[in-house]
């Protein structure tokens, strides 16, 4: 043991110039990158303020000075969202909510850590603009949102994506991954208030100007509400709406109808299973469940004041059938859908 | 002279004919009770007469132990047999109502020395009282639309098979009394408001009372007969009759409702009553409008208007300001997660997973409806127009009904329950009104009938003053039209009683135009089109009762080609437990065999179905997804004897524990934060074969589950995930298999005792072992999370 210390110590003296030299040359590095890093975060908080909701707007040229150009490790992790304004237009890929998600992410990171300012950044790179950059990050569809660390070389190998579970709970989860990812914690998402305080104080004095009027005109008796048409026409919209499963497409959001995956030309309105059903084909279940019962109620309450008697035929002939249409439709696809076989227990033997 | 005595002929024969009516309708709703009570039957006809499922066990125990020790002491009861080793304190935290009712019955039955077991008494309460809901369903009907429409809807909701689904027999839950207390306590409302009694409204009080006593969907009552209260006032429908039917409903029905324990302060303290209390102030400064109206001449009024609607509109913002403080003071602004989500569907979904992920409380899908309701779907809005011609208050309740009940039935399938009643009276108004006036087409043109006619035209004199609300006096006009063609079975019997009122709109409008009819084979085709739709709504809730609700769960049946296999392993390892065990050992499982180990072994458990206590459950979770050693450390603290897991992969039953574990894993995280769910799962999957992380073969539940299991076909074929398990042969080391079921269902293991330290064996062969595991063992207490 003794031994093989005396040796080292030896070992050491001898290359004690040689590490004094590298140890300056060390530092001296170490300066002059500290120096470029705090020049580059003072320049990035600086791009920060400008912008309203704390996301900076990168182009090829800025990713280069910031992410490419720089000597590992860096002092900051920069969140990037890639963006296209082309695909705007594409309501399911969600681009435009998820990026108003991501400045929430952004300026609530801002407001709620000024002591880790200049740790983290929040950018967004748009694809006509800076499509090498595209390149270099391998991104080939969207959305797209990617963590570059302090270490990262590559952009492409060594960055991390987000995936897609972490943001379909919108800034909050992407918050929680930034957390796992960086240890930073984000805090709580602030979201702007659906109503301002004025427009709060406004609404609430036009309520009290509005009501005693309203009183007033519930005394008389003349309000829409007085009208029994409106209250029929409520509650059967109301019936409607709700057998159809709307309330189920909502909470689901699903689509009205499919592309079939086989031929992208034809349509798929009808989903087989009983879980799921598409939006097409709740509205058309639903008006075939209503139908068949207006058609009763007319024919019970309206055609019997009828004094022409062909007409009442007439008009009676066309209810039953497309009652009776509705009903077997309704009866086939719900067997098709849900694959039950109800069945009558006739007796076999007496 | 002769006017009179043809107008007494005419009384006579009248009274003669209600009379009839009156005998008939009692044997209708007599036969259809029996529908309602033995179509429930199937559960016990095709199973046994058995308690089902998980929650009707802990009713069934409950009870047991009201018959036993009496009401004193179950109010008092204080359980240690579950939640070891806090114990739950039972009485303040059920709803008591189910257990009091069959405790009564069974109480009421043997003091008449009919010796029936409490068993029996549970299983049958529920199709006991679907009699009694059809019954409470003609009584309503009867007074929104007659006794033609009552009769209907009495018969659709006997057989509802939405209804079924929670009141077949061994069905013993709180739905089970709970709807027919709801239909009874809206009867009553409806009685009240039609003849402005105040004896009806201490009834509907004492209902509302019992309701609330049964089920927690009481605040769907309290919520809906308020709006119903501020509907009438905003269309200028407010009379004496109304504020006699809400007043003493709000006073009474809260006094009563803070009498049960598990509502106490509740019933004034949560935003679910504020509406009841809002509308009650509604109520009384409309009634003193109108009071003042009533003194004071049009021109005093006036200038008093002006008056009471500032001191008025003082006062509600006065109280709105209170209400708001009250709730912008509790937490999640006084409303349950669960009533939150009705009002925002959209709420549960983003923001509380564990009720979103409850299958029960997810939305239904069009087949639902059609699988729940079936044709009345079509009929309904048949009835909700007939309600609407004319307006009545009691129709414009159960049109407020229908669509409340329709739009919540949208947002939780579990709701569909509440719909189903509503649907019926809607459905039984819509079918009875189009049976009226087909077989008036076909009776008048047939047989060219003046005679009926002349007699209708006397009838409705005495008919003409009864006035627009008076829904409950139209029934003397029924049986008017009555035919009487020999008819055999019992369902063409209904339909007759279908036809026997007559609205007195059309009585009415037939004074004036005479004859409203159809053209005579359209109606007859119309007819018989409504009569196989009826005969299809009942081979379809018979099917549904048979096939689709009778399943007990505690005994499976399947049918293969050699015949019908029956799988009784629960009971034969709950049987087990209380004979081989001790009475005070402690069993863990996971908390949903809770209710039953309790009920049916007898055995302490340490979770169960009543999951009130996070952290107790996600100890239990995380002593299921560590190894062997922790999870006997956890046990061994939490004094457990035996180990009870639920395999399926035998013979192919899904809902085993291995499905469950992903949710023991998530909730052990939850809390104890070292269980983390991306080691159990590979690549996000999650899987039990050869690709299965080390820590999902090491956990306990798999060693548990899987034990031996290789001995079986020698490859270890998982029949419920479809492929070979992972690790086939291993031994336990902490825990011994004290008993497996016939089909490996449920199997039972033994927590073993701690080894001795032998100081001759720890020197003999493994000093290095031995010194580690000790060590380990100091370092795992530590995790142990119980500590």
């Amino acid at each position: 043991m003794t031994i093989h210390h005396s040796g080292k110590m030896a070992m050491s003296l001898k290359s004690n110039h040689l590490i004094i030299l590298s140890a300056i040359l060390t530092v001296l590095i170490s300066i002059a990158t500290a120096n470029s890093h705090s020049d580059l975060v003072s320049e990035l908080l600086s791009l920060q303020s400008q912008s309203t909701s704390g996301v900076i707007h990168l182009n090829d040229h800025l990713i280069s000075r910031f992410l490419t150009s720089t000597k590992t490790p860096r002092p900051y992790s920069i969140l990037i969202f890639f963006d296209a304004h082309q695909l705007h237009s594409k309501p399911e890929l969600h681009l435009q909510d998820l990026h108003n998600e991501f400045s929430l992410l952004a300026s609530s990171f801002v407001t709620n850590n000024p002591s880790d300012h200049g740790k983290l950044f929040f950018c967004d790179i748009e694809f006509k603009e800076s499509q090498s950059s595209f390149g270099m990050f391998g991104v080939n569809s969207l959305p797209h949102i990617r963590l570059v660390g302090p270490d990262a070389k590559s952009l492409k190998d060594d960055s991390i994506q987000m995936d897609q579970g972490d943001f379909s709970r919108m800034a909050e989860s992407m918050a929680d991954f930034v957390q796992s990812r960086t240890k930073l914690s984000v805090g709580p998402i602030h979201r702007p208030p659906l109503l301002s305080k004025k427009q709060i104080g406004l609404i609430v004095l036009i309520i009290l100007i509005w009501l005693p009027f309203a009183i007033k005109k519930i005394i008389a008796g003349e309000t829409l509400l007085h009208d029994r048409k409106i209250w029929l026409l409520g509650s059967v919209f109301v019936y409607f709406f709700s057998v159809s499963g709307a309330m189920h497409n909502i909470i689901r959001k699903v689509p009205m109808f499919l592309v079939d995956r086989n031929d992208p030309n034809k349509l798929v309105f009808f989903y087989q299973g009983s879980g799921m059903q598409l939006g097409a084909e709740g509205f058309a279940i639903g008006s075939l469940y209503t139908i068949v019962g207006l058609l009763l109620a007319l024919v019970t309450n309206v055609l019997v004041k009828v004094k022409n008697v062909t007409a009442q035929r007439v008009v009676m002939i066309f209810a039953l059938l497309v009652s009776f249409w509705a009903v077997r439709k309704v009866i086939y696809l719900d067997n098709w859908k849900t694959g039950y076989g109800v069945h009558g227990y006739w007796p076999s033997i007496w | 002279m002769w006017p009179s005595m043809a107008a007494g002929e005419k009384a006579s024969g009248t009274t003669l004919r209600n009379a009839f009516g009156n005998v008939l309708s009692f044997f209708i709703l007599l036969l259809i009770g029996v529908l309602a009570f033995s179509i429930r039957l199937f559960s016990v006809i095709k199973y046994e007469s058995v308690i089902h499922e998980f929650d009707p066990y802990f009713n069934y125990r409950v009870t047991q132990f009201l018959t036993k020790n009496g009401i004193y002491d179950f109010w008092n009861w204080f359980d240690d047999r579950t939640w070891y080793p806090l114990g739950r304190v039972i009485g303040g935290t059920v709803y008591p109502g189910l257990t009091l009712t069959a405790g009564t019955i069974w109480w009421l039955l043997n003091s008449l020395n009919i010796p029936l077991s409490v068993e029996t008494v549970c299983v049958f309460t529920a199709p006991i009282f679907s009699a009694f809901a059809s019954w409470a369903t003609y009584l309503l009907t009867k007074e929104v639309k007659g006794t033609g429409a009552g009769l209907t809807a009495a018969a659709l909701l006997a057989m509802v098979p939405s209804y079924i689904s929670r009141s077949v027999a061994g069905s013993y839950d709180n739905e089970a009394v709970a709807i027919f207390a709801l239909i009874f306590t809206f009867y009553l409302y409806i009685k009240t408001l039609n003849t402005g009694s105040l004896f009806y409204a201490t009834l509907n009080a004492i209902a509302y009372f019992y309701m609330v006593c049964s089920w927690g969907g009481y605040t769907f009552i309290i919520n809906l007969i308020p709006m119903h209260v501020l509907l009438c006032i905003v269309t200028g429908r407010y009379s004496s009759r109304l504020y006699i039917a809400y007043a003493p409903l709000v006073v009474l029905g809260t006094l009563l409702a803070a009498l049960v324990p598990v509502v106490g302060f509740n019933a004034v303290m949560t935003s679910e009553h504020f509406a009841s209390f809002l509308v009650f102030i509604v109520i009384h400064v409309v009634a003193l409008v109108y009071y003042i109206k009533g003194i004071l001449s049009a021109k005093m009024f006036k200038v008093a208007v002006t008056l009471v609607v500032s001191v008025g509109l003082v006062v509600c913002v006065a109280a709105l300001a209170v209400l708001v403080a009250l709730v912008a003071s509790s937490p999640t602004k006084g409303w349950s997660g669960r009533s939150l989500s009705l009002l925002d569907p959209t709420y549960a979904s983003k923001y509380i997973p564990i009720i979103a992920s409850v299958s029960e409380h997810q939305p239904p899908t069009w087949p639902s409806y059609f699988t729940d309701i079936n044709v009345l779907a079509f009929l309904v809005p048949a009835g909700i127009i007939s309600c609407f011609l004319p307006l009545s208050d009691a129709s414009s309740f159960v049109v407020l009904y229908i669509v409340t009940s329709v739009y919540f039935s949208g947002v939780m399938v579990r709701l569909m329950l509440v719909l189903a009643p509503a649907a019926c009276i809607m459905s039984g108004i819509a079918l009875s009104q189009s049976f009226d006036v087909f077989t008036r087409s076909i009776k008048f043109q047939l047989f060219g009938v003046p005679g009926g006619f002349k007699v209708d035209a006397g009838e409705t004199s005495s008919d003409s003053s009864v006035t627009e609300n008076d829904g409950a006096k139209r029934d003397k006009s029924e049986d008017i039209l009555k035919e009487r063609p020999s008819r055999k079975n019992k369902k063409k019997e209904k339909e007759q009683a279908e036809k026997n009122p007559v609205e007195k709109t059309s009585i009415k409008s037939k004074k004036e135009k005479k004859l409203l009819v159809l053209p005579l084979e359209v109606s007859l085709i119309a007819l018989i089109l409504l009569v196989f739709l009826g005969a299809f709504y009942v081979v379809h809730c018979v099917w549904a009762a048979a096939e689709a609700y009778s399943a007990p769960s505690i005994v499976l049946t399947s049918y293969s080609p050699s015949g019908l296999h029956v799988f009784d392993d629960f009971r034969e390892a709950y049987g087990w437990l209380s004979h081989n065990t001790d009475v005070d050992d402690k069993v863990a499982s996971w908390w949903d065999y809770g209710y039953q180990t309790t009920a049916m072994a007898n055995r302490t458990v340490i979770v169960d179905n009543n999951t009130w206590n996070n952290t107790h459950i996600a100890t239990v979770g995380t002593a299921m997804s560590s190894p062997e050693k922790e999870a006997w450390e956890i046990f061994n603290s939490l004094d457990v004897k035996y180990v009870l897991v639920v395999f399926g992969g035998l013979v192919g039953y899904p809902s085993d524990d291995i499905n469950k574990f992903l949710w023991m894993v998530r909730i052990g995280g939850g809390v104890f934060p070292h269980i983390k769910e991306p080691d159990y799962l590979r690549d996000g999957q999650y899987r039990i074969d050869s690709m299965a992380t080390p820590t999902m073969l090491n956990c306990l539940m798999y060693k548990l589950s899987y034990y031996r299991f290789v001995e079986t076909d020698g490859k270890g074929f998982d029949r419920v995930r479809g492929t070979e398990i992972g690790k086939k042969n291993f031994k336990l080391t902490h825990f011994e298999e004290v008993f497996t079921t016939h089909h490996w269902m449920v199997r039972i293991y033994k927590l073993k005792p701690r080894k001795n330290r032998i100081r001759g064996k720890t020197k003999k062969s493994k000093t290095k072992s031995s010194s580690t595991t000790s060590s380990k063992r100091s370092v795992v207490s530590k995790k142990n999370p119980w500590n």
